[in-house]
């Protein structure tokens, strides 16, 4: 067994850690959330440039036929520094449903993601927490290339200013999960964006017989799309969570309270060792867990104990280092409310920790 | 990042299942399905031991030089599943997982060749002799007195909490040779070859469970060999620190057994009907309690298997605290969930029931039987090899610098 990155992810977690740590600073990153920039295009054209636009393409798609565990070397940073850009919703998930499509316009769209052109969003959700894709319920009409969606997808990451979505839906009454692609500006399309509680551009979405073209999928492809997006989004939410013990342990030894640091005193240590407690096994599961989605071994039993893990450990980590920081912490000047809100998307997106552990707990 | 599914270990886990399908005797297994503590029935424990030691698996996570068997982390984790799947008794820890690697890290050689083939055999079980009635969270507190004389200590004092010292032959000790300076300065590390010199008396302690597990030992002008020594005089914490990393860090996984635990559980689950209607393992809740359990053990396991690999994870300066501390809490939250699906049939004490051999029917299931004796014993996982109030101190002092 080996748990470790490679020379070749160390240096890509070198490199895109310094450009964040130098571009990508807290104050930096809300002011672009306060502007009226869904995203920071200068970001994204500085992804391009590492390579992570292209990562988890095929050579013979333009890409660099990376693996899952090079998206998690650098998805770790993502989180550490709240990177609000679409990378999981454009390049994990759209992009890989469009790249295991054999069409012709699934093709083009890659290339365009590839280069950075162009930003594609992801809809799946459908409101109250659409879990799994065996819960989509919106269902296409037609099939090919005039197939019709009707229905709406919510919380879609960078809905109201992608170039294009892809949208899951059913196959026909009944029928599996598949993708289907949309056009930005396509009629019948209805998107109303917001501002997402940690600071990320999505849209609720309505769809009134929206003209879209089926990319071929298998149930197996849709589940290992998903499958791959937990595991991006767990390293995230690992990477805001390490920022936050760090950031917690700093605060408690230098916040004096009755003339001491307040980390001396036991019930504030405890809280400090549980937070550290939790983020190693959050991360032991997400490296773990990894592994064994490279070797082609993850099952979905895997899966649920990841995000389960993830979503639950992660809330407490957010939840104690708010407690430890005190009055500060429950500012939207600090970043610390900002990270547990990651935590919190992470928890919740794609079914949270009560989900997930019940699943494991049906055996 | 990669794992291994080789046809290989296919045949290896074959390997392991029949030998553990054929090689224990009816009393071993009996003992493994009634062990309701990290330390199995002594004797049937013992007869494993052996059994283990003649097929040369004993020690897994020994260096291969020294006895053990140079398995791959994939084979070391298939052993200890097929283990569990069979119910078999744990070995116990103090002699295997303690004094044997601590010999083999920093013995003389001596000590190696003397103590380190009783150790491997089984011919041997040694006790450990740290805490005192006044010195428990604060081991280094300890006053049991060992004063040179010739080439012999004298021993005074007495310890608490040793566990199977009445089944014990040998005894490794923490002893007090000075008072100068740091209470951690005067300590002094020894093993004791035998353990009824004259002046040593052995008094078991029965648990709040039933069984007589623990024991307080007892030194009236002892006089032990100074040769028995690990490291200098008056550096024994040292030698007890290091010790604490194979005590706390555990060479053996120990997310297999919780595992084994959930899934008695389940098992007793599907056959118990709910006040709700259906099985308990119907039950949403329960689904909800037992995924989480599984999930957290799950955790555990992948924690235990990058330690094992020698991922950054096992190099923090916390992880020995993090993974007893994980670990003993597990053990306790397993045995609520057991303790919860027996119900009432978990309040009869069946001491006769649950002793190896004694042939007496037990009133419910074999799970309802060592349900509740579980969760008792378990209550110690939290306090012993150092409290976790006392890891925690631990851990903290990685995250403030404080």
């Amino acid at each position: 067994m080996d748990f470790s990155f490679t020379d070749e992810q160390q240096m890509l977690r070198d490199g895109v850690g310094k450009f964040l740590e130098k571009s990508y600073d807290f104050d930096t990153r809300q002011k672009l959330v306060n502007s009226d920039a869904p995203w920071s295009a200068d970001a994204w054209q500085q992804f391009a440039e590492f390579g992570l636009l292209a990562l988890p393409f095929s050579e013979e798609q333009g890409g660099l036929g990376g693996s899952i565990s090079d998206c998690v070397a650098f998805a770790e940073l993502f989180g550490k520094h709240l990177v609000i850009e679409p990378y999981l919703g454009s390049v994990i998930l759209a992009g890989s449903a469009l790249a295991q499509s054999g069409h012709e316009a699934a093709q083009e769209w890659v290339e365009k993601i590839v280069s950075g052109e162009a930003v594609v969003a992801f809809a799946f959700e459908e409101g109250h927490g659409t879990a799994s894709p065996e819960l989509v319920t919106m269902t296409a009409q037609g099939s090919g290339d005039s197939a019709r969606l009707t229905g709406e997808k919510r919380l879609v990451h960078a809905g109201g200013d992608a170039d294009a979505i892809v949208v899951l839906a059913r196959k026909g009454e009944g029928g599996p999960p598949a993708f289907y692609l949309v056009e930005a500006g396509a009629e019948g399309l209805d998107a109303r964006a917001y501002t997402t509680i940690d600071g990320r551009s999505a849209a609720n979405i309505t769809f009134n017989d929206v003209a879209a073209t089926e990319l071929q999928a298998s149930e197996e492809a849709v589940e290992k799309i998903i499958s791959e997006a937990i595991i991006v989004q767990s390293a995230e939410a690992v990477g805001a969570m390490e920022a936050l013990v760090a950031m917690t342990g700093e605060y408690a030894h230098t916040r004096k309270q009755f003339g001491v640091p307040i980390a001396t005193f036991q019930a504030v240590a405890h809280r400090l060792a549980d937070m550290k407690i939790a983020y190693t096994k959050a991360r032991a599961t997400l490296i773990y867990t990894t592994a064994l989605a490279e070797s082609g071994a993850a099952t979905p039993r895997d899966i649920a104990i990841l995000k389960g893990q993830i979503g639950k450990l992660g809330r407490a980590v957010g939840e104690a280092a708010i407690q430890t920081h005190g009055g500060v912490g429950m500012t939207d000047e600090l970043s610390v409310s900002h990270y547990h809100k990651r935590l919190l998307a992470c928890d919740t997106i794609f079914g949270d920790h009560a989900y997930h552990f019940r699943k494991v707990g049906m055996g | 990042m990669k794992i291994e599914f080789a046809p290989e270990l296919e045949a290896f886990r074959a390997e392991v299942a029949e030998f553990f399908a054929t090689a224990p005797t009816p009393a071993i297994r009996e003992a493994g399905r009634k062990t309701t503590s990290v330390f199995a029935p002594f004797k049937e424990c013992m007869e494993w031991h052996r059994i283990l030691y003649e097929k040369g698996w004993v020690a897994p996570h020994w260096p291969e030089e020294y006895g053990g068997t140079g398995w791959s982390v994939e084979q070391r984790f298939i052993f200890a599943e097929e283990y569990r799947k069979a119910d078999l008794p744990p070995l116990l820890p103090q002699s295997l997982g303690m004094v044997g690697p601590l010999l083999i890290d920093i013995g003389t050689q001596e000590q190696k060749d003397r103590y380190l083939p009783g150790i491997l055999n089984g011919d041997d079980f040694w006790a450990q002799g740290y805490s005192e009635p006044n010195s428990g969270s604060d081991l280094a507190s300890l006053s049991c007195r060992a004063e040179p004389d010739g080439d012999d200590y004298i021993i005074n004092g007495s310890k608490i909490w040793t566990t199977y010292a009445h089944h014990a032959n040998r005894m490794f000790m923490l002893v007090r040779t000075s008072n100068e300076g740091k209470k951690q300065q005067g300590i002094t590390f020894l093993l004791l070859d035998r353990i009824d010199y004259p002046g040593m008396e052995i008094r078991p302690i029965v648990g709040l469970d039933g069984f007589p597990e623990q024991c307080e030992v007892f030194f009236e002008d002892v006089r032990v060999p100074q040769s028995g020594r690990v490291g200098e005089e008056n550096d024994g914490w040292s030698v007890a620190k290091h010790l604490l990393k194979h005590e706390r860090g555990g060479g053996n996984a120990a997310s297999p057994t919780l595992m084994r635990y959930c899934e008695r559980a389940r098992a007793a689950a599907e056959k118990t009907p709910s006040p709700f209607g259906g099985m308990v393992a119907d039950d949403a809740v329960f689904q909800r309690e037992i995924g989480e359990l599984e999930a957290d053990i799950a955790s555990l396991g992948h924690f235990e298997k990058l330690a094992i690999s020698g991922h950054e994870i096992a190099r923090d300066p916390a992880f020995p605290s993090m993974n007893k501390t994980i670990n003993s809490e597990l053990v306790q939250r397993a045995s609520v969930l057991m303790t919860q699906v027996s119900g009432v049939d978990g309040l009869a004490r069946q001491l006769e029931a649950l002793r190896v051999g004694s042939n007496v029917e037990p009133l419910g299931s074999e799970f309802d039987l060592v349900s509740m004796p579980l969760y008792l014993n378990s209550r110690a996982t939290t306090i012993y090899a150092g409290s976790n109030e006392v890891q925690r101190d631990l851990i903290a002092r990685t995250v403030s610098g404080s």
